[in-house]
C-alpha cells in the first residue's frame, strides 16, 4: 500500500469517526454560533477593525477547541493498532489534511453567519479567501502537531492552549494583517510579501511536523 | 545552607529596591546625559545572574544533602 | 587549560564592561533655542553642549547653518558663557532658497578642541513676504570646510540617547547571546532525537533555562532604556512583544517538561517541542519585526541596525561583548548541565 492510498484511507476514517458522533463538529458549531451572537449583542454595531480582531479571535478559539480532540479522543490502543498498521507520515498528513478542511469550512461558516450579524465589511474577496486558505492550514499544522504533543502529556487540555499560543503568534499576526489588508484598513503594497511569508512558516511547520511526528507516537 | 541562600535573596532584593526608588526619580536618571540608564542596565542584568547562580547553589545543596544522607 | 574559555568569557565581559563605560561620547550639540526663526532677521541662538569645552575653544569656534547639501550660513559672532554654554548669532537671508515656506536647518559646530558636532534640524526658519529676490551668494558665502576630528577613542553623540548609546554593549549581546544559545539548545533536542543519549537532553534543557534568563534580562534591561529614551517601559513595540512571547514560548517547554513522570518520554517529547518552537520563534523574532515599524533602529525595511548608529569603536566593543555574554551563558548551562548529570546518577544508584 503506498502513501497517497493511506493517506486516502485515512482520511475517509477520520470522515467517517467524525460522521458518526456528530456531537464535536455540532458542538464547535454551536460555539461559533454563540460566540458570534454574543458579540453581536454586546456590540451590535462592530467598526471593522474590531470586526477583523473579533473575526480572527473567533477563528482561533473555535480552532484550538476542534483540533485539540484529534489525538485525545481514540484511546491508546486503538492508536497503536493504527501505527502498526499505517505509517506515521500517514497519520499525520491525514490528520492536517482532515483538520485544514473542517478548519476552512469553520472560517466559511463563521465568515457567512458574522457577515449576517456583524455587516461584511471585505472590499477584496479574493485576499481575503486567501487568508482564510492559508490560515486554515497554518493553524491546522500547528494545531494538529501541538495536539499531537500534548496528548502525551497528562493534563492536556491546559497545556494545549499554553504550548500551542506562543507558537501560532507569527501566523496569526500576518493573518490579521493580510485581512486588514482586504478589508482596506490599510494599504500595503508589499502584501505578496505577507503571503510569501505565510507560505514560508506553513511549509517549514509542515516540514518539521513529517520529521518530528515519527519520534512522538512511538510510546 | 538554606537560610544562607534565603538571606543572599533577601539582601540582593533589598539593595534593588532603593534603585528602584531612584528609576522612579526621573531627575536622577536623566542627569549626565542619563549615564544611570546604563547603570541600572547593567546592575539588572548582574542581578540576574546572581539570581540564576543562587538557583544553582540551591540545586546544588540539594544534591550535597542527598549523599549525606545517604 | 581547559577553562581557557571561562577565562576568555570574564576577560571579554569586564572589558566590555571598562571600555563601554570609559571611553567619552563625542561633543554634541543638547539644546538650541529658539527653535523658530523668521528670515531677514538676526537671531541669537542659545547653545548646549554635551561633552564640549566652549571655554578652551574660544578663538576657534565656528558654526554653520546649513539648510541642503550646497548651502550655509556661517554664524556672524559668539559669546562663549561657560564650557558647555554659548550663544551664536546668525543673519538670516531674506529669501529662503527654492521659494521654500519654511526650512529646516541643520547647526555645525566646529573648533579644533571639540571637533565637529551637529545637530540636525535644530533651527526652523519661516519665509517672510517679502519682495525681494533669492541670492546664492548670501547663502554660500563661506562654505562648511576644514571640520576637525576630534583625537582619541570616543563614542558617536546622539541626541535623544547620549551616554545610553552605551547601552547597545549591555543590552543587545544579551539577546545575541539568547539566540546563539537557544540555537545550541535545539541543536542538542536534535542531536538528543537521533541518538538517545539523555545526557544531549540534560544539554538541552540547561541551556534553555539559560536561555530564558537571557531574554528576561533582556526585556528588564530594554525596558529601563525604553523608559528613559521613548517615555514608557512598555510602549508595544514590535520587538518588544515578540521578545516577551519568545520569553512564553520557552517558559511553556518547562511547563511540558513537567508534566511527564517517565524520562525517557519526557525527554523525547519536550525535545520536540524544542525543535517546533524554536522554528515557530524564527519568524517572531526575524521576520514579523522587519515588515512593522518599530521604533527600534534597523526595522520597518532596513536591514538589521549599522550605519550611523554603530560606528567601528562602538564595534570594537560590541563584537567582545556579544561572545563575552555568550560564553558566560555557556558557562552557566555547563554548571546546571553538570548538576543534573550528578542527580541523575543519584537517582540512579537507589
Amino acid at each position: 500500500m503506498n502513501l497517497i492510498q493511506e493517506i486516502g484511507f485515512l482520511l475517509k476514517k477520520e470522515i467517517l469517526i467524525e460522521w458518526r458522533q456528530k456531537y464535536a463538529i455540532s458542538g464547535i458549531l454551536l460555539y461559533v454560533l454563540s460566540t458570534i451572537y454574543v458579540v453581536y449583542v454586546s456590540f451590535i454595531q462592530v467598526d471593522p477593525k474590531v470586526w477583523n480582531a473579533l473575526f480572527w479571535i473567533i477563528i482561533l478559539f473555535a480552532s484550538t477547541n476542534a483540533i485539540a480532540k484529534s489525538f485525545i479522543q481514540e484511546s491508546s490502543h486503538r492508536q497503536l493498532y493504527y501505527y502498526s498498521l499505517a505509517n506515521p507520515i500517514a497519520i499525520i498528513i491525514s490528520k492536517i489534511l482532515y483538520n485544514s478542511l473542517i478548519l476552512l469550512v469553520l472560517c466559511v461558516l463563521c465568515y457567512t453567519f458574522f457577515g449576517l450579524v456583524a455587516g461584511n465589511p471585505v472590499k477584496d474577496s479574493f485576499q481575503f479567501f486567501t487568508a482564510l486558505f492559508l490560515g486554515s492550514v497554518g493553524f491546522s499544522i500547528t494545531f494538529t502537531f501541538i495536539s499531537a504533543i500534548s496528548a502525551k502529556a497528562n493534563n492536556s487540555a491546559t497545556l494545549m492552549a499554553i504550548l500551542s499560543f506562543p507558537v501560532i503568534i507569527p501566523i496569526l499576526l500576518t493573518l490579521i494583517k493580510l485581512s486588514a489588508n482586504a478589508l482596506r484598513l490599510m494599504q500595503d503594497t508589499s502584501i505578496n510579501k505577507d503571503i510569501m511569508i505565510l507560505v514560508a512558516i506553513d511549509l517549514i511547520l509542515v516540514a518539521l511536523a513529517f520529521i518530528l511526528f515519527p519520534y512522538l507516537w512511538r510510546d | 545552607m538554606k537560610r544562607i541562600t534565603s538571606i543572599t535573596f533577601l539582601l540582593t532584593l533589598l539593595s534593588v529596591t532603593p534603585i528602584l526608588a531612584q528609576i522612579e526619580n526621573p531627575d536622577f536618571m536623566q542627569s549626565i546625559g542619563k549615564i544611570y540608564v546604563v547603570v541600572a542596565s547593567i546592575v539588572a542584568t548582574f542581578i540576574g545572574i546572581v539570581l540564576f547562580l543562587i538557583f544553582i547553589e540551591r540545586r546544588l545543596s540539594k544534591l550535597e544533602n542527598q549523599i549525606n544522607d545517604k | 587549560m581547559k577553562h581557557w574559555w571561562k577565562i576568555l568569557s570574564v576577560l571579554l565581559v569586564l572589558y566590555s564592561l571598562t571600555v563601554g563605560m570609559l571611553v567619552p561620547l563625542k561633543t554634541g550639540i543638547a539644546e538650541v533655542s529658539p527653535l523658530n526663526t523668521t528670515t531677514g532677521e538676526d537671531v541669537t541662538l542659545i547653545i548646549q553642549g554635551y561633552n564640549t569645552n566652549f571655554g578652551d575653544a574660544k578663538g576657534q569656534i565656528r558654526a554653520w547653518l546649513k539648510v541642503d547639501k550646497e548651502l550655509s550660513l556661517l554664524a556672524k559672532s559668539f559669546k562663549v558663557k561657560s564650557d558647555n554654554l554659548m550663544t551664536a548669532t546668525f543673519s538670516i537671508p531674506d529669501k529662503l532658497p527654492g521659494g521654500a515656506k519654511v526650512k529646516d536647518a541643520t547647526l555645525i559646530l566646529d573648533s579644533e578642541v571639540d571637533g565637529s558636532s551637529v545637530l540636525p534640524s535644530a533651527l526652523f526658519i519661516s519665509q517672510k513676504n517679502t519682495a525681494s529676490e533669492f541670492d546664492v551668494a548670501e547663502w554660500s558665502r563661506s562654505p562648511i570646510a576644514n571640520l576637525h576630528e576630534k583625537d582619541g577613542m570616543s563614542f558617536p553623540y546622539r541626541n535623544v540617547l547620549s551616554e545610553t548609546i552605551r547601552n547597545l554593549f549591555y543590552h543587545v549581546p544579551l539577546w545575541f547571546g539568547m539566540m546563539i544559545i537557544l540555537v545550541v539548545s535545539a541543536v542538542y533536542s536534535g542531536r538528543y532525537l537521533r541518538t538517545k543519549n539523555e545526557e544531549f537532553d540534560f544539554k538541552a534543557s540547561a541551556f534553555t533555562k539559560v536561555g530564558i534568563l537571557y531574554g528576561i534580562l533582556g526585556l528588564v534591561t530594554g525596558a529601563i532604556w525604553a523608559k528613559h529614551t521613548w517615555g514608557a517601559y512598555w510602549s508595544w513595540d514590535v520587538k518588544q512583544n515578540m521578545a516577551a512571547i519568545s520569553v512564553l514560548i520557552y517558559v511553556a517547554y518547562f511547563v511540558l517538561r513537567s508534566s511527564f513522570d517517565d524520562p525517557e518520554k519526557q525527554a523525547r517529547i519536550s525535545a520536540v517541542y524544542n525543535i517546533f518552537a524554536f522554528a515557530a520563534l524564527i519568524p517572531l523574532l526575524f521576520v514579523i519585526p522587519r515588515l512593522t515599524d518599530s521604533l527600534h533602529p534597523g526595522n520597518g525595511g532596513n536591514p538589521g541596525f549599522g550605519g550611523e548608529d554603530l560606528d567601528n569603536t562602538m564595534r570594537m566593543v560590541f563584537y567582545p561583548a556579544i561572545i563575552g555574554f555568550t560564553l558566560l551563558g555557556v558557562w552557566m548551562a555547563n554548571l546546571i548541565y553538570r548538576s543534573e548529570i550528578i542527580e541523575n546518577k543519584l537517582l540512579n544508584r537507589w
